[in-house]
């Protein structure tokens, strides 16, 4: 096994008096859409630019590409803060070089790359105004070109689709997926679970600054399965209770969401259930990641009534 | 340290400060206003012109009449040095004391206040004992005027006293002529006529460091603080450390400086030329020559200057999101910086004295005061080694002080942070907690 992309071992950091991220461990492996999830506060942020050795840890480890961060690793990590901005008088270009200089790519390289992007994302016209005069629709195109100007292998994206219009949010995940496929490694928080859900593969839930759950996503969607099937049929709700296994079952548009106890077999359950009634159709139901956030919190015993904001 | 990457801050913070209007308009604007400044102070010399009428109370009975007859001779000999500019032109009008003196300058008041006199003049012979005379006017600033009338009445009496011991009238033309005094500035090179263009030159000089440490410490505060107004910072330190970014922007700041100074001196350089050139030409005194030295003094104490200042506000600007929150704390440097100008006239009094030596190896007056002292006299060469090397290590002092505000601060938004605060960031290591929660036990 290669090592992975980022790796954490008991890190913790500790604002005043306020732990901000409490004894945390996770490891990214290379390649994957890592998901770094949890409500605001739970120290996503600070784990992020502990990453980015922006805030020191107080105590644990942490490797990127293997080893401790470096100038050299520094230089091969996108990064997209929570709080972004630009130099509001520069013009766009020289404002783009500024940054790819700061990652040492070399002036002609990022001209060139620039150009491309710029090509690429509609911004041309844009590239000789200032930051001023550009939307902030521009603007955040400006800062998506500024994380992946010096083509990096890892990018960290702290809530990227946060204040973005549904275009450019639009954008930002075709080119996530397209980074993806050219095997980078993606790792990005959000408070957004349903976003999660669809773009990662792997995840670490987050909640009071410690970790509650990690794990590639389609591992713990069985793990935390509730053995619900949701069944098309045309029968009295004491009928559908009646069959064997049923925990529970509440109607819904032309059928019933049927809850069976824990350990029941859901092949014995739909024998009985084409039996006796006519079945126009059946799918397991997955738990949706919200779901599975509140029950990791509720077995973690931590009162958190809503998972999101 | 990279320093490819210093180098970049440091072109983006030089370039961008550069091609800005205000750069602009503020290196020209300066020899402008400096010029203008100039050319009205000559003008004002050259325009002490005018008719002064005054009236004069002669209670003596004697002195009114010689006084106007000297007024008149020198304003002539004036006219003839000058080569026929018109200077002031003194008309005195000798009048009777109606009823006693008080009642009589009662009525002069009204004139003046009328404007039918510029003032009037009372020679009373008891307060002549006295050592005094009076004079009335609705001006008495005008420095050119009240000198010549001082002399003028000095003369007259003289002559008055001459008379009365029955000497000749030629003994008071010989005790008029007075000498001046012709200085010489002895250094280790040698001995050089002094005739006070040098020291002008000098304080020049050094009212440009004092504006340029203003303007460019501050600069160094309002660019960290946008930084923190954008929301870039954070993306930048993603990529430099913050002690590369620190000094980045100091030395593309500092740089701004320098090429203001370039500009500055090319424009004197030009606008001199034709000057000399009309000097020479008149055969008058040559223009100041500004010794290399001068220069190269003022190009280290600048520097060292401004480094410091540099870092004092960089350490200020840091932990805070606005102008206005920095503005307090900022009046620390801005003091430091005011304080160095306020001693310097007891420095030009006694340049080599305590308080001359105290303020040149002080940090915060010392790239001011050293400078001045080793363009008016030599300091001895120890003091101004001693000086560079404090100011050097209070740089690296502050530099690191502003470093480690600056690693924080950077990052802190939202609540303005207390002193207390700030201090605990200067102590804080990684691997410590910020605030122990609970008290070591021992």
């Amino acid at each position: 096994m290669t090592t992975p992309a980022i790796e954490l071992e008991n890190v913790s950091k500790v604002f005043g008096r306020f732990p901000a991220v409490d004894s945390l461990s996770f490891r990214v492996p290379r390649g994957v859409v890592f998901g770094l999830l949890g409500p605001n506060g739970a120290g996503k942020t600070t784990t992020i630019r502990m990453i980015m050795n922006i805030t020191a840890a107080d105590s644990g480890e942490i490797h990127v590409l293997g080893t401790p961060m470096t100038r050299e690793t520094q230089n091969r990590i996108g990064y997209l803060p929570e709080e972004r901005g630009l130099y509001r008088k520069m013009n766009v270009l020289d404002h783009l070089l500024f940054l790819a200089a700061i990652k040492e790519v070399s002036r002609e390289d990022a001209r060139k790359r620039i150009a491309d992007w710029a090509e690429k994302l509609e911004l041309k016209p844009w590239l000789k105004k200032k930051v001023d005069e550009l939307s902030k629709g521009m603007q955040q195109k400006v800062q998506f070109i500024a994380t992946v100007i010096h083509d990096p292998e890892i990018l960290i994206l702290d809530e990227p689709f946060s204040g973005l219009d549904p275009i450019n949010t639009a954008i930002i995940k075709e080119y996530l997926s397209e980074f993806r496929k050219q095997g980078k490694t993606i790792v990005f928080s959000t408070h957004v679970l349903e976003q999660a859900e669809k773009l990662c593969d792997e995840i670490c839930l987050m909640a009071r600054s410690k970790k509650i759950l990690e794990g590639p996503l389609r591992d713990l969607k069985r793990r935390f399965s509730r053995n619900l099937l949701h069944i098309s049929v045309d029968a009295k709700p004491e009928e559908i209770a009646a069959l064997p296994g049923v925990a529970s079952a509440q109607p819904v548009n032309g059928g019933y969401l049927v809850a069976l106890a824990p350990g029941a077999a859901q092949r014995e359950f739909l024998r009985r259930a084409i039996d006796r009634h006519d079945l126009t159709g059946f799918s397991a139901k997955e738990p949706e990641l919200e779901e599975i956030y509140l029950d990791a919190v509720r077995a973690a015993g931590i009162e958190e009534t809503r998972p999101i904001e | 340290m990279s320093w490819k990457k210093v180098f970049a801050v440091i072109r983006r913070e030089y370039l961008e400060r550069v091609r800005t209007k205000a750069f602009w308009f503020a290196t020209l604007l300066v020899p402008v206003f400096f010029l203008g400044y100039m050319a009205i102070q000559v003008a004002a010399m050259r325009k002490t012109s005018g008719e002064r009428r005054i009236a004069v109370i002669d209670v003596t009975g004697r002195l009114a009449t010689p006084l106007a007859r000297d007024l008149a001779q020198n304003e002539e000999a004036r006219r003839q040095k000058s080569g026929g500019t018109r200077g002031l032109h003194w008309i005195l009008e000798p009048r009777p004391i109606v009823g006693d003196i008080e009642r009589t300058k009662v009525g002069l008041q009204k004139e003046v206040l009328e404007k039918k006199i510029y003032g009037y003049l009372v020679l009373d012979p008891a307060s002549i004992e006295k050592e005094r005379v009076e004079y009335y006017s609705i001006s008495v600033s005008e420095f050119v005027a009240l000198s010549q009338l001082k002399d003028a009445v000095n003369r007259t009496i003289l002559h008055q006293k001459i008379a009365d011991r029955g000497l000749p009238a030629s003994v008071g033309a010989d005790l008029e002529r007075t000498v001046d005094l012709k200085t010489w500035k002895v250094t280790t090179k040698g001995v050089t006529e002094e005739k006070g263009a040098g020291i002008i030159a000098a304080l020049v000089f050094m009212v440009i460091m004092y504006m340029t440490f203003f303007m460019y410490g501050f600069q160094n505060l309002r660019g960290v603080i946008e930084e923190k107004t954008n929301r870039i910072v954070e993306l930048v330190i993603a990529s430099v450390r913050p002690t590369e970014l620190m000094l980045g922007k100091i030395v593309g700041i500092g740089l701004v400086g320098l090429t203001q100074y370039t500009i500055w001196s090319l424009v004197a350089m030009n606008l001199s030329l034709p000057g000399i050139a009309s000097m020479m030409a008149g055969g008058a005194a040559g223009a100041p020559t500004i010794p290399l030295s001068m220069i190269g003094y003022f190009l280290l104490f600048f520097l060292l200057g401004y480094f410091l200042y540099a870092s004092v506000y960089t350490a200020i600007g840091a932990p805070f999101n606005t102008d206005q929150e920095a503005q307090q704390l900022s009046m620390i440097p801005s003091m430091l910086i005011v304080s160095g100008m306020a001693v310097y006239p007891a420095v030009m009094n006694n340049p080599n004295g305590p308080i001359a030596v105290a303020a040149s190896l002080f940090p915060f007056t010392a790239p001011l005061i050293m400078y001045l002292r080793t363009a008016i006299a030599e300091p001895p060469v120890y003091q101004i080694g001693l000086c560079i090397v404090i100011l050097i290590l209070s740089t690296i002092g502050m530099a690191w002080l502003a470093g480690r505000i600056y690693r924080v601060g950077i990052l802190m938004y939202g609540k303005k942070p207390t002193i207390p605060e700030i201090l605990r960031w200067v102590r804080y290591r990684p691997g410590k907690v910020l605030q122990p929660a609970a008290p070591p036990a021992n």
